[in-house]
């Protein structure tokens, strides 16, 4: 298996008396889109920080593109923070080929990239703009021509989307898929799951500084018990692999119509084979996988409940 | 060092695109071209008429005499001070002239006016005046004697004469050597020194108080020699005693030396303290407002996943350090050019001040005292800068540490100028915090080597814990938010791993 472009190995983050990361591991392997979920305080920016090298870790040990944490990796690595700011009374172009240079980035080779960067950005009318008098969308595009000018290995990105309107949240989410799609390993962290439900192809959750998930969106919906809607004759409750079956809804023919919920690691698929094996007449088998906002909820209520 | 050189270039780029930095910048080259266009054209006229109706016949001629004697003998001054800025002495080695004290002694004087005046020493200078110096020229008049206008009445008493001369005091007198404003008038009728009889005197409502002193010094020394002589002294006895002059030696140290040697040799110096407080504070401020726009704008975060805190901050200072010193290059060069391609009051205040810094020493260590200086001043500023939100909050934590360095300063400059040796300097000279503003002060004075060293070592030490302190503050206060209170900002100056 190829080197992981980030892997964090019991990692932990104190701030005085505050735990913001707890004993953290996981890998991203390269390529792909990778989501790092976990509601407010979770230890997202916290963990991505330390990724950067702008903080240290307390404990643990962290590898970034096969080194510790380091501006050795800055022509690497494109970063958008979440909150996002620009130097006002800079022009677009400086301020992108300014953090181009910061990147390790030639003078000529940092302008050739920043040119083409706002033509598909279909920024190059403003080239010469001062940020200042740009629209907050335009300048958000600017932040992210900075964090994509180095044509980054990787790719972090803090909440991206936040902040943007519906408009330019799709022309975020078609450079992402873009820079993944180029080769680039993006990691992005939000506590929006449309957004990881429509891009990321592996999940890391977090709640309260601890891993509560890691996987792909399938092994994080199979972690949740499926649920399904049946229509049979008779009360489906005693079958096996069936947790809870509520009835919903009933008929004069003597059709009933059941809420159900499979046991942890009981698929629907069994269930089904089951009712056909053993003559268990049905009328409806109508299979509903948890959304990634259900898995979010549980894993993050379980959390809750455990720290309480 | 990339990071930082890269810092720093945009430090200054963003400095020198705002407009006060352009205006502060201009400052004192417009200054410097005001005051000298101030002085040439500006200057109050220094020439003044006057009118003398002498019924008795025997004051005027007396009065006249004081007044050209006067004259001739600052005419001597001001030829010998040209004579010696333009080294022309060779000329004519014996001449009055010739000589910078000559016009401190009454036969100097005398001897200067038997050999033609003002008049003949500028025909005598006028062939060897070098290319390129001050415009040579038989210096003004104070004073010119112009008759009484016609229609003016003289010949019906002091009132009449007062009637008719009132108005015109108001106006300029027109003379063949130009317009000058009327000073006063002064009518002295023909029983003047009998009892009762009194001398009139009009002014324009700006009485000239040196010609109104020659004019009494005049009026009494005649009247005295009258009284002599009525009394039985023969006339020429009595004109002797009249004209006695106490014998009175005066010595000055050389041009340039003594008490004017330290005021000279302090000017540069004490003008470097103005500079290095006006621009350290005004640079200052522009970095402060920098920083806080990048934190307020929350875009510190992506140059710090970039760079390292401490390369911004050194590139920060740096860019700023340069900024500072163009600036000061900037300054001294147009102080430069107008002390020596310039002529007037401020080339005179600035020349001999400029040309006694002639030890490449003094000059080295004035550099250090200055960089010194401006470096403690901007890493405080910086460190501001890294914990506030906002101006307003810059402002709060400004305004203590602002008093902090202004006030002793002040004070000890105001000292410096009395003496270097006051106790004040003396104890901010080895407080480092203080250390380039005393030193600066007292560079230009002399301070033994031994001093020198000690508190350039002191100051030095210093340096590095403050860069290492308050770099602490800067990087663990760059990603923070609002304004931390005084225990934070100690707690995070004491942390080593502050921010990590």
């Amino acid at each position: 298996m190829a080197e992981p472009v980030i892997s964090f190995e019991q990692v932990t983050k104190r701030f005085g008396g505050l735990t913001a990361v707890d004993n953290l591991s996981f890998a991203v392997p390269a390529g792909g889109i990778f989501g790092f979920l976990g509601g407010n305080g979770a230890g997202k920016t916290t963990s991505l920080r330390m990724a950067l090298d702008i903080l240290a870790p307390t404990s643990g040990r962290i590898a970034v593109l096969g080194a510790a944490p380091s501006r050795e990796n800055a022509a690497a690595i494109g970063f958008l923070p979440e909150e996002r700011g620009l130097y006002r009374r800079m022009t677009v172009l400086d301020t992108i080929v300014y953090f181009a240079r910061l990147k390790r980035m030639q003078a000529g080779a940092a302008r050739k990239a920043a040119l083409q960067l706002l033509e598909r950005l279909d920024l190059a009318d403003r080239a010469k703009t001062p940020v200042v008098k740009l629209s907050k969308g335009l300048a958000q595009k600017v932040q992210v021509a900075t964090a994509l000018v180095n044509s980054p290995r990787l790719l972090l990105l803090d909440e991206p989307f936040s902040g943007l309107d519906p408009v330019n949240q799709g022309v975020l989410e078609e450079l992402v898929t873009e820079a993944a799609r180029g080769g680039a390993t993006v990691i992005f962290s939000t506590h929006v799951m449309q957004h990881a439900e429509r891009l990321c192809d592996r999940l890391l959750l977090l709640a309260k500084g601890r891993k509560v998930f890691e996987g792909t969106q399938d092994d994080a919906r199979q972690a949740l018990p499926s649920r399904l809607t049946l229509t049979a004759r008779s009360d489906p409750a005693g079958l096996p692999g069936v947790a809870e079956a509520a009835e919903i809804a009933s008929s004069e023919a003597g059709w009933r119509s059941f809420d159900l919920k499979l046991q942890p690691g009981a698929s629907a698929a069994g269930l089904l084979e089951n009712c056909t094996t053993n003559a268990f007449p049905l009328r409806e088998f109508n299979v509903r996988a948890p959304t990634l906002h259900e898995v979010f909820i549980h894993f993050v209520g379980a959390e809750k409940e455990a720290a309480s | 060092m990339r990071a930082v050189l890269l810092v720093a270039a945009r430090e200054i780029r963003q400095v020198i695109g705002t407009r006060g930095f352009w205006v502060m910048l201009l400052v004192v080259p417009l200054a410097l071209a005001i005051s000298g266009f101030a002085s040439s054209k500006l200057a109050p006229e220094r020439s003044s008429a006057y009118i003398i109706v002498d019924k008795s016949g025997r004051f005027a001629p007396e009065l006249d005499r004081r007044l050209e004697l006067g004259y001739q003998q600052d005419a001597l001054h001001q030829l010998s001070e040209y004579v010696a800025r333009w080294n022309l002495a060779g000329i004519d080695p014996r001449a009055p002239w010739a000589n910078p004290q000559a016009w401190l002694s009454e036969s100097e004087v005398e001897r200067f006016v038997n050999a033609g005046g003002a008049d003949a020493a500028v025909a005598r200078l006028q062939p060897h005046v070098p290319p390129g110096a001050a415009k040579l020229a038989v210096p003004q008049r104070y004073f010119v004697a112009v008759p009484p206008p016609a229609g003016v009445p003289t010949e019906r008493g002091a009132d009449a004469f007062g009637r008719g001369i009132a108005g015109v005091l108001q106006n300029d007198a027109v003379t063949p050597q130009g317009k000058f404003p009327y000073a006063l008038a002064i009518y002295i009728p023909r029983t003047y020194g009998q009892p009762g009889a009194t001398a009139h005197v009009w002014t324009s409502g700006r009485p000239d108080t040196g010609l109104l002193g020659e004019v009494r010094d005049d009026l009494t020394s005649t009247l005295r020699r009258q009284a002599l002589e009525s009394s039985g002294m023969p006339a020429t006895a009595a004109a002797q005693v009249q004209a006695m002059v106490a014998p009175i030696a005066v010595s000055e140290p050389p041009p340039g030396q003594g008490r004017s040697l330290i005021a000279t040799r302090s000017i540069v110096p004490i003008a470097l303290v103005y500079l290095l407080l006006i621009t350290a504070i005004t640079t200052g401020s522009m970095m402060l407002q920098g920083l806080v726009e990048e934190r307020s704008n929350k875009l510190i975060e992506s140059v710090l996943a970039c760079i390292k805190p401490d390369a911004l901050m050194r590139g920060k200072l740096l860019g700023l350090g340069a900024v500072g010193m163009g600036i000061i290059l900037v300054w001294a060069g147009c102080a430069a050019g107008a002390a020596f391609a310039f002529h007037g009051a401020t080339s005179d205040f600035l020349r001999p001040s400029l040309e006694a810094i002639d030890n490449p020493w003094l000059v080295l260590a004035m550099l250090f005292y200055f960089v010194s200086g401006y470096l403690i001043l901007s890493m405080v500023f910086l460190a501001i800068g890294s914990v506030s939100d906002s101006i307003q909050d810059a402002q709060s934590y400004l305004s203590p540490v602002l008093m902090l360095v202004m006030i002793p300063v002040i004070i000890m400059m105001q000292a410096a100028l009395r003496s270097p040796d006051e106790l004040i300097v003396q104890v901010l000279s080895w407080i480092p915090f203080y250390t380039p503003f005393a030193m600066l002060a007292r560079l230009g004075t002399g301070v033994s080597m031994p001093e020198i060293v000690g508190t350039s070592v002191l100051l030095v030490v210093f340096m590095a814990l403050e860069l290492v302190f308050l770099g602490r503050l800067f990087r663990a206060s760059l990603l923070g938010a609002g304004k931390p209170a005084w225990s934070e900002i100690v707690a995070k100056i004491r942390s080593a791993e502050a921010g990590r």
